[in-house]
């Protein structure tokens, strides 16, 4: 599904990603973790076609995504780090504005969002300004505008950033219902939230993978009992970033 | 065309969602009576010349009001990201804001058919000219247009995408108070730069290519020049 050969991305002097070889197959769900700052967020940028590598190769599906960059963001559902939301707009006219940038046949457009707007647990405020709704509702929204065109591929940067402990468990329990259905890739910090959700773990660590492994695989490899562990002995609390 | 149109749509309901623009229809339309019944009582002339350099005027005005949002709003509130991973291509975006920004300025320009309409029926009227006219602040209109969302595309902030497209509108309408200050070549380039040697000319029934070409030409350079800086985003 997803393959990146020798990736490197500069910011001027600064190397946000250091030579990254990454495979992710159909219907994986993949955790990326990493300090702040650790080039998650530029890795994800890369795969949605947002951000040009300045070396390497990124291909989705056997397609690169520099020249075909409109036909893998048709198959693509991206959440970013902050909400790409319009504050001026009801949760229904958003989501159909969605809908329509995203190719879902005009006819179906008012299925996709009644449908996603139950998925996200929308439906009480759907007619709502967004910029009204709570931090929570808004992040839905930012998932609800993901999924929107069924995507085969879904990238959630940060996705219970914000959220209550209700709304983060009604979020994992969305992506968790994804799985085997579309690949997806979840970007976070905060390690327990991905434990029970993700097959897989990607640690990035000052642009750089530091271990790719199955959850178990990890956890077996660096003896450590939980992934906080196991990412503990990758990060040492003093070292410096 | 869907996804130009669903952008279009998007920007007109943000552009009637705020006050101002309703503001600016209101205020627009009385000072385009007051200088149509100006004409008809003072000078007894059925024409619309005089309309069209005060809609010229107050347009240079009203644009940076209502392009200053298009990017820089993107650009500041993170939604340029959702833009530009959509399956959306960089011109549909661009395209999409203008067609957006086009509409709500017809709806400036829209009430005064009303004035044609009149002098059709109740006077001896050029309609050629008048339309005519009618295509010359048409095509000036999008030209500032342009310029604006230009603008807005470098900017993060509204304030400096308004600012900025102010001084460029200004030196655009201005120029021709400058002309008699140079000579020469600089004199004729000013003359070409000027955007009120050109508009002159549609208002008073002048017909000359060169005149379409200018407008055209800058609005096509400029909604390139746009395209161009999604680009680099």
């Amino acid at each position: 599904m997803i393959q990146l050969k020798s990736v490197n991305k500069q910011f001027g002097a600064i190397s946000a990603l250091k030579n990254i070889d990454l495979h992710i197959g159909p219907g994986e769900i993949v955790g990326f973790l990493g300090h702040n700052g650790a080039g998650k967020t530029t890795l994800m940028r890369i795969i949605t076609t947002y951000l040009p590598v300045t070396s390497g190769r990124v291909m989705i599906d056997g397609k690169d995504v520099l020249k075909s960059s409109l036909a893998i963001r048709a198959k693509l559902g991206y959440l970013p780090e902050r909400p790409p939301l319009y504050l001026n707009m009801t949760v229904k006219g958003f989501l159909s504005f969605a809908a329509h940038l995203k190719n879902v046949p005009f006819r179906e457009v008012g299925k996709a969002v009644d449908r996603v707007c139950e998925e996200c647990w929308l439906t009480k405020v759907k007619g709502r300004i967004i910029g009204t709704l709570s931090k929570g509702y808004q992040q839905r929204v930012g998932i609800a505008q993901a999924i929107i065109n069924d995507p085969a591929l879904l990238i959630l940067d940060e996705p219970t950033s914000g959220l209550d402990p209700l709304q983060v468990v009604q979020v994992r329990e969305l992506i968790k219902r994804c799985e085997h259905q579309r690949t997806v890739i979840v970007s976070t910090h905060i390690l327990s939230e991905i434990e029970n959700l993700v097959s897989r773990v990607v640690i990035v660590k000052q642009g750089e993978i530091a271990a790719d492994a199955p959850l178990v695989e990890l956890l077996y490899n660096s003896q450590s009992k939980n992934l906080e562990e196991a990412f503990l002995k990758l990060h040492p609390v003093y070292e410096k970033n | 065309m869907r996804k130009i149109n669903a952008i279009a749509f998007k920007e007109l309901t943000a552009l009637f969602g705020s006050p101002l623009a309703y503001v600016v229809l209101f205020l627009s339309t009385a000072v385009f009576n007051i200088f149509f019944f100006m004409i008809i009582d003072q000078n007894r002339e059925a024409h619309l010349k005089d309309i069209f350099t005060v809609m010229e005027f107050l347009l240079v005005f009203f644009v940076p009001i209502f392009t200053m949002k298009s990017f820089a709003e993107e650009n500041a509130s993170g939604t340029m990201e959702f833009l530009l991973t959509a399956p959306v291509r960089k011109i549909e975006i661009v395209l999409g804001k203008f067609a957006g920004i086009k509409i709500f300025l017809f709806c400036v320009i829209a009430p005064t058919f009303v004035y044609y309409f009149i002098f059709s029926h109740f006077a001896d009227f050029d309609k050629v000219t008048a339309l005519w006219g009618y295509l010359g602040i048409w095509l000036e209109v999008n030209f500032f247009a342009a310029i604006g969302l230009f603008i807005s595309s470098l900017c993060r902030s509204q304030v400096v995408a308004a600012m900025s497209t102010y001084v460029i509108l200004f030196i655009l309408y201005f120029s021709m108070s400058f002309k008699m200050y140079v000579e020469g070549k600089l004199n004729v380039l000013v003359s070409y730069i000027a955007v009120m040697s050109h508009s002159e000319n549609f208002f008073t029934g002048i017909f000359l290519l060169s005149d379409v070409v200018y407008f055209l030409s800058g609005i096509i350079f400029f909604l390139l020049l746009t395209r161009l800086m999604l680009n680099r985003q």
